[in-house]
C-alpha cells in the first residue's frame, strides 16, 4: 500500500507503509495508522525526502495568495525579516516595543504568499491587526475571537480562540505569527503550535525569555530567537525620555481605621497559622487553604478590604483633582488597577474611561477621539497594556500598580512622549504613605 | 458546568473525588434560589451583596456560588435608563473637555450642558452614565427551570462536568454503547475498546493524545458526561491531571444523573423487525438469553454494534436485558441486517469481516441477494422475508447449543448423587449451571427419576405409606407437597394410583387397575 499523509485534528496521518524513525511518528492502534504532531509537519516531509519514499501528501489544501504592502521596510526591519528567512521560515524576531513588529508579520506573509495566522494575545491588539491587515492587503480578513469567529485565509486569532480551533483549522494555513510569542509558552497555549502544520513560523516579542524557561519550548515549536534588536539600538527615534515624580498621601482618619482594622485581621490570622508571606508561594497557601478554612478565607477578604482602602484612598482622589487642575493644555492618561476606581474617577471628573468591560467598539472610539483630540484625558485599567496601538499622551498619573516592573515601564515606554515645545514628559505615581503599598512601590525601584 | 475555581473535590486516600451532596443541602438550595427570586426588580450589585451574605453563613461558600452559577442562567439582566448610557457619555464627556472638569461646579456645568441636548435634568444624566454596567444592570426577571433538588442533582452533574475539564483520558461502560459511541464522534474525539476483567470499556482520548497527556478535550469530556448520565447504567474513570500529578476519577449512575430526565430504561429497537424478532424469541423460553445492543465489537477501524447478543445462561429468568457488564456466558452475536443501499450493506460486510474473533450470526433479508457473500466471510447467515423467524435462529443456534451441552456434560461425573430427598431435574441443572439435557443421561444411585423429579426411594415408600385409595386429590397433593413433589400425576403412575377426575378440579384417587 502507497503511504499517504493528510492532516487529522492537529495530527499527522500516515496512512500506508512508512519507514521507521520518522521524526515525531508514533504508531495508533486506535486508528491504524501511523501519527505525528502537525507541528512536526515540515520535518516529516524532509525526512521522506531524504530517504527517498513516494508519499501522496494532503496535509495542506492551499491556495495561492498573491499579497503586497505598500510599506517601506525600515533597515533593521529588513535585517530582521532576512535572519528569520535563513533560518528555513522558522523562528523568533525579539524587537523593541514600538519599532514595528506588525510590519515585519505583514512583510513575511507577502513573502511567502501563503494563507497566514495571526496569533494575539488580547482583543485590542486583535483589534489593531485586523484594521492594518484590512488596510494593507485586497483581501477579506478573519478574524477568530471577540465573538466573531469568520475564517479566511488571512485570519486574526486571540490565543483563546486560536487554542480551542487550533486542531480543526491546523490544515489551512501556510504560516503562523506569534504576536507576542512569549504567551505561547503556557501550559495551554502551546497546543495552538503544536496542533498547526503550518510549515512557516515567526514569533514576535519585545521579551523572549520567560523566568519559568517555557522559552525552550518556544524554541521548539516555533524557532529560537534569529535576531534580536535592543531598546539602545533605537534610542532617540522612538522611545521618549520622561520624569517621574512620586506624591504620597495619607489615609484620611476614617480609612486609617478601617485599613488597621482589616490589616490586623489579616496579621492575625497569619500569626495563628504561621504563614509568612514571605514569598508568593505563602500566599497561594493561603488562598488554596481559604477553599476550606473559614477564617483562611476571611483572612483573605480584609486584605483585599485592606487593599482597597489603601487603593482607593480619598485624598489620591483630591490629589488627582489637583494634578489635572495643574496640566489643563497637557495630554493625560491615567491609570489604577481597580476597575471601580477607574468608574468612580470617570464618574467624579467625567473623565472617558476603557476597562475589560468597556466594549471593542467604545474603547476604539475612546481611543480615536483622544488620538484626534477631541478628548485630552482618560482613565484606565491595564486595558492598555501590551502592544496596543496607545495615542501619545505627555502626562501619566499612575493611582496604583501591580508591582511588576515589566508591565510599569512597558506601559510608560509606549505612552509618553515630549510635547512639541521639548518639555520632558511627566509620570505621577501616587501612593499612600505608611502602608504596605509603599513596599511595593519600593520594591520596584 | 461550573468555573473551576468553584470545583469541589476531596484528594482523600490520594484519589480524586468531587464533594457531591445529597438531600442535606436542599434547603441551602432552596435559600440561594430565594435570593435571586427576591431580589426581580434590584440592580446586580445588591444580588451580589445577599448572595455574598449567604456565602458568610454557610458551611462552604464555594457551594453557595455553585448554585448561584446555575441559577446565574435563567436571570435576565437589563440596562434601565430613560437615554442610552453610551450616547449619555459622548456627550457628557464632550462637555467635560469643553469646559475642563476638575471641580464641582465645572462638573455640574458640564453635566448641565449634556442635559440641555437631551432635554434631562443633571441628575438623571449621573444616573444613567454608567447604568449599562453589569453591576447596575437591573435583574428584570427570574425563571428558574429547577426545584430545589433539581438544582441539587444539576449540581452534582455540573460538578462531575467540572472536574473532567483536567482529564486527559476517559474510560466508560455504558448500557447504551451505541448512544456512546455516537456521541464520542459526534464530540470528534478518538476512542479505543479495550476488555477488562469487568467487560469492554470504551477508552476516549483525542487524537494528540498519543504525544502528550493532553487536558485539551476537557470540555468535550464535560459534554460527553451529559449523554452518559442520561443512561441507566454506567461507570465512568478518568485520569485527572491534578497539576501535574495524575489521579483517577470514578464516576457512576449512583453519583450523577440529569435533572428531569429519567434515564431510558427500557430496551429500544431501531426497526419493527427487531422488536418482533425479540418478543417471539423470548415467547420461547430457550436457555439462551437475549441481549439487545450489547457492548461495541472492534472491527478494524471502526466499531460495530451488534443488534443482539445471545448469552447461554440455562434456566435463566427470561426478559430482554440490556447490556450485562459482566460476561462469563458464552455469547453469540447476531445482526439483522435491513434493506438497505447496496453501498451500505458492502460497508458493513467489510467491517463484520473484520471482527474480532467472535462468534456472530447474520440475518439478511433475502432482497439484498447478498446470503452468498456472507457465507463467504464465514458468518452464518439467515435470510428473512418480512420478518426473522425465530425458528431459523435456533437452529443456528443449535450447533453451538450441542457443543455447550456437550461440554457442561462432559464436565459432570457420570454419576449424580444430590443431598436433597427429593429434587426436580431442572432445579439440579440450574444449581449446577448447565442446562437440563447436560444432566438427563447421568446416573443417579441413590434417586429414583419420576416423570423429571428425582426421588429416594425411602421418601417414596413414606408417601405410599400416607396414601390410601378413596382420597380426595387435595389431601393427596398435600401429602406430595409435605414431601416437596410437584411431579404429582408421575408420582401417583408410579406408586400404582390414578385420578378418577371430577369436574375440572377436584378428583378421588383409584388404585390403577393392572392389566
Amino acid at each position: 500500500m502507497s503511504l499517504t499523509l493528510s492532516y487529522d485534528s492537529g495530527t499527522v496521518r500516515l496512512q500506508g507503509d512508512y519507514p521507521a524513525d520518522l521524526p515525531g511518528v508514533q504508531a495508533d492502534e486506535r486508528s491504524k495508522s501511523g501519527r505525528a504532531p502537525a507541528y512536526r509537519y515540515a520535518d516529516l516531509r524532509q525526512a521522506l525526502d531524504e530517504a527517498g519514499v513516494t508519499y501522496t501528501d494532503r496535509v495542506l489544501s492551499l491556495p495561492d495568495l498573491s499579497l503586497s504592502t505598500t510599506y517601506d521596510l525600515r533597515a533593521y526591519q529588513r535585517t530582521a525579516l532576512d535572519a528569520w528567512h535563513d533560518a528555513g521560515d522558522r523562528g523568533c524576531l525579539e524587537l523593541p516595543t514600538g519599532s514595528g513588529k506588525t510590519v515585519v508579520g505583514i512583510a513575511a506573509a507577502v513573502a511567502l504568499g501563503t494563507p497566514t495566522l495571526v496569533v494575539v494575545p488580547t482583543i485590542d491588539l486583535l483589534d489593531q491587526w485586523e484594521r492594518e491587515l484590512d488596510r494593507e492587503f485586497d483581501v477579506p480578513i478573519g478574524r477568530l475571537g471577540g465573538g466573531e469567529q469568520r475564517l479566511e485565509p488571512v485570519t486574526v486569532a486571540t490565543y483563546d480562540s486560536a487554542y480551542l480551533r487550533a486542531d480543526e483549522i491546523g490544515d489551512q494555513f501556510g504560516l503562523v505569527v506569534f504576536d507576542e510569542v512569549h504567551h505561547l509558552g503556557g501550559e495551554g497555549y502551546r497546543d495552538i503550535a503544536r496542533l498547526l502544520a503550518a510549515p512557516a513560523r515567526l514569533g514576535l516579542t519585545a521579551t523572549f525569555e520567560r523566568p519559568d524557561g517555557a522559552h525552550e519550548v518556544i524554541e521548539d515549536l516555533v524557532g529560537p530567537v534569529v535576531h534580536r534588536i535592543g531598546v539602545d539600538d533605537l534610542a532617540g527615534e522612538h522611545l521618549a525620555d520622561y520624569d517621574i515624580k512620586r506624591i504620597e498621601v495619607s489615609l484620611t482618619p476614617a480609612e486609617r481605621e478601617r485599613y488597621e482594622a482589616a490589616q490586623s485581621t489579616f496579621t492575625d490570622y497569619l500569626a495563628q497559622s504561621n504563614i509568612r508571606m514571605e514569598s508568593g508561594s505563602d500566599y497561594q497557601e493561603l488562598v488554596k487553604r481559604s477553599g476550606t478554612d473559614p477564617r483562611a478565607r476571611e483572612a483573605l477578604l480584609a486584605k483585599q478590604r485592606a487593599r482597597e482602602v489603601m487603593m482607593n484612598a480619598q485624598r489620591k482622589v483630591d490629589r488627582l483633582g489637583t494634578l489635572l487642575d495643574r496640566h489643563r493644555e497637557d495630554r493625560i492618561i491615567v491609570f489604577t488597577a481597580y476597575t471601580d476606581l477607574v468608574y468612580r474617577l470617570s464618574e467624579r471628573f467625567l473623565l472617558p474611561a476603557i476597562t475589560h468591560e468597556t466594549s471593542a467598539g467604545e474603547r476604539r472610539e475612546i481611543l480615536d477621539r483622544f488620538r484626534e483630540g477631541d478628548y485630552s484625558r482618560v482613565v484606565t485599567a491595564n486595558v492598555l497594556d501590551e502592544g496596543v496601538d496607545v495615542p501619545d499622551a505627555n502626562v501619566a498619573v499612575v493611582l496604583s500598580g501591580s508591582g511588576s516592573e515589566r508591565e510599569f515601564t512597558q506601559r510608560l515606554g509606549r505612552i509618553l512622549r515630549p510635547t512639541d515645545d521639548g518639555s520632558r514628559a511627566l509620570l505621577y505615581e501616587l501612593v499612600t504613605e505608611e502602608t504596605a503599598e509603599e513596599n511595593v512601590a519600593a520594591r520596584r525601584r | 458546568m461550573l468555573t473551576k475555581e468553584l470545583l469541589r473535590v476531596s484528594r482523600a486516600g490520594g484519589g480524586y473525588h468531587p464533594q457531591f451532596v445529597d438531600a442535606g443541602v436542599d434547603d441551602l438550595a432552596a435559600r440561594v434560589l430565594g435570593v435571586y427570586q427576591g431580589h426581580v426588580g434590584e440592580r446586580r450589585a445588591a444580588l451580589d451583596a445577599a448572595l455574598t451574605d449567604l456565602e458568610r453563613d454557610a458551611d462552604d461558600f464555594k457551594l453557595v456560588r455553585g448554585f448561584a452559577k446555575l441559577l446565574e442562567r435563567d436571570a435576565t439582566f437589563e440596562t434601565q435608563s430613560p437615554v442610552e448610557p453610551r450616547r449619555v457619555r459622548r456627550r457628557v464627556f464632550e462637555a467635560a473637555e469643553s469646559v475642563g472638569v476638575v471641580d464641582d461646579s465645572e462638573r455640574q456645568t458640564a453635566l448641565e450642558r449634556a442635559g440641555d441636548h437631551f432635554g434631562v435634568a443633571p441628575s438623571v444624566l449621573e444616573d444613567a452614565l454608567y447604568a449599562d454596567r453589569d453591576s447596575r444592570q437591573v435583574m428584570a426577571a427570574f425563571d428558574p427551570r429547577w426545584s430545589p433538588s433539581e438544582l441539587r442533582t444539576q449540581y452534582n452533574l455540573s460538578l462531575a462536568q467540572t472536574a473532567l475539564f483536567d482529564a486527559t483520558e476517559v474510560r466508560v461502560r455504558s448500557s447504551e454503547p451505541a448512544t456512546l459511541v455516537s456521541a464520542v464522534k459526534r464530540l470528534q474525539l478518538l476512542y479505543e475498546i479495550v476488555s477488562t476483567p469487568s467487560g469492554r470499556e470504551v477508552v476516549v482520548t483525542g487524537p494528540d493524545a498519543l504525544f502528550s497527556n493532553t487536558r485539551r478535550y476537557g470540555t468535550r469530556f464535560a459534554r460527553l458526561l451529559r449523554t452518559v448520565a442520561a443512561t441507566a447504567e454506567w461507570e465512568l474513570t478518568a485520569t485527572i491531571d491534578d497539576r501535574g500529578t495524575e489521579r483517577e476519577l470514578h464516576l457512576s449512575a449512583a453519583d450523577v444523573t440529569v435533572p428531569g430526565v429519567e434515564p431510558v430504561s427500557e430496551v429500544t429497537y431501531d426497526s419493527g423487525v427487531e422488536a418482533d424478532f425479540a418478543a417471539r424469541f423470548e415467547a420461547l423460553e430457550l436457555d439462551w438469553e437475549l441481549i439487545r445492543e450489547p457492548e461495541p465489537l472492534e472491527a478494524g477501524e471502526h466499531v460495530v454494534v451488534p443488534d443482539f447478543a445471545f448469552d447461554w445462561r440455562p434456566g435463566h429468568e427470561g426478559g430482554v436485558r440490556k447490556t450485562a457488564p459482566d460476561e462469563s456466558a458464552f455469547r453469540v452475536y447476531f445482526e439483522i441486517m435491513g434493506f438497505w443501499t447496496p453501498e451500505y450493506v458492502r460497508k458493513k460486510l467489510s467491517r463484520l469481516a473484520a471482527l474480532e474473533d467472535v462468534e456472530l450470526l447474520v440475518a439478511v433479508d433475502d432482497s439484498l441477494g447478498v446470503g452468498d457473500a456472507i457465507d463467504a466471510q464465514a458468518h452464518r447467515a439467515i435470510p428473512y422475508s418480512g420478518s426473522v423467524r425465530v425458528k431459523d435462529v435456533r437452529d443456528a443456534l443449535r450447533p453451538f447449543e450441542a457443543e455447550l451441552v456437550a461440554e457442561s456434560a462432559d464436565s459432570l461425573p457420570d454419576s449424580l448423587e444430590p443431598d436433597a430427598d427429593v429434587v426436580s431435574l431442572a432445579a439440579l441443572a440450574d444449581e449446577r449451571g448447565v442446562s437440563e439435557d447436560a444432566i438427563e443421561d447421568k446416573s443417579f444411585p441413590a434417586h429414583e427419576l419420576v416423570g423429571r423429579t428425582l426421588v429416594r426411594p425411602a421418601v417414596l415408600d413414606r408417601v405410599d405409606e400416607r396414601i390410601e385409595a378413596g382420597q380426595t386429590l387435595a389431601e393427596v397433593q398435600a401429602i406430595l407437597d409435605d414431601h416437596g413433589i410437584d411431579d404429582d400425576s408421575a408420582v401417583l403412575s408410579r406408586l400404582g394410583y390414578r385420578v378418577e377426575w371430577d369436574g375440572l378440579s377436584g378428583g378421588t384417587v383409584r388404585e390403577r387397575e393392572t392389566d
